[in-house]
């Protein structure tokens, strides 16, 4: 969420901090851990205003019409292509990360929640605040985006010569 | 349901949000086009590789440390003999 270990240990910190202070009102039988990731979203997009002196909405959606620019062309292709199969095998781990942190904010979050956190659409819709249909939507979008730029990503580092596919490793099986 | 439908849906299978009213056609349909099969079999290595791949970070000590020094009037919750 916040792309850096300080802040993030500073985020967990007060996050702990208010459910602390507050937990009188959490509601007992209801999940504890969205409960403490709501905390944290506020939390953190409290600071995050602070910091950027109250940004609108508008910031966020900023940096979102740029991204999207920037991978669009990949995004609106068709995923199906052997030659994108077989880039994504050869994705490094720092690629699936530095993907994910140049996922608009409202993006990354809900991929996170998801993907990393396990949450279900209606958990994710409560921390968030939004409704259900706005999480599915952002997690489709999210997704489309994170899997475009992790492609640019590994055709930058050049993991497939032009013409000479790679081979993949559970389909070798006519080389023997 | 068609191939367009199929691709719009196919995070919800992957999610476990599909409801059965949905989760029968589109099986039948995947069952049946070879497009729809290679488009299921890439979205679940795409979301392998994220789930899987993503770097995750342990909380430090220090971290735990620095909450518990700072909790108000901290109750004696430690675990330990006494």
């Amino acid at each position: 969420m916040t792309r850096n270990s300080e802040d993030a240990e500073d985020l967990v910190q007060e996050t702990y901090l208010k459910a602390y202070r507050y937990y009188d009102k959490f509601e007992e039988g209801t999940n504890f851990k969205a409960w403490l990731f709501k905390i944290m979203k506020n939390t953190f997009i409290n600071n995050y205003r602070k910091k950027q002196q109250a940004p609108t909405l508008s910031d966020f959606a900023e940096i979102e019409e740029s991204f999207e620019n920037q991978v669009s062309e990949d995004a609106s292709k068709p995923s199906l292509k052997n030659p994108e199969e077989e880039l994504l095998e050869n994705v490094l781990d720092e690629d699936v990360q530095r993907a994910l942190d140049k996922l608009p904010p409202d993006y990354r979050m809900v991929v996170l929640l998801a993907d990393l956190e396990g949450f279900s659409y209606k958990e994710i819709a409560e921390i968030l605040d939004v409704p259900v249909g706005t999480v599915m939507s952002r997690l489709y979008r999210g997704r489309r985006l994170l899997e475009a730029a992790m492609l640019e990503f590994a055709r930058d580092h050049g993991y497939l010569r032009e013409g000479e596919p790679v081979k993949m490793r559970s389909r070798n099986s006519t080389a023997k | 349901m068609d191939c367009k439908e199929v691709s719009t849906v196919l995070f919800l299978f992957f999610d476990g949000e599909m409801d059965d009213a949905t989760l029968t056609p589109f099986k039948d349909h995947v069952g049946r086009c070879g497009d729809c099969a290679k488009q299921v079999d890439y979205t679940r290595k795409l979301l392998l590789i994220v789930r899987e791949r993503t770097i995750r970070c342990t909380a430090p000590d220090s971290l735990r440390h620095r909450i518990l020094t700072h909790l108000p009037h901290r109750r004696n919750t430690a675990p330990g003999p006494h």
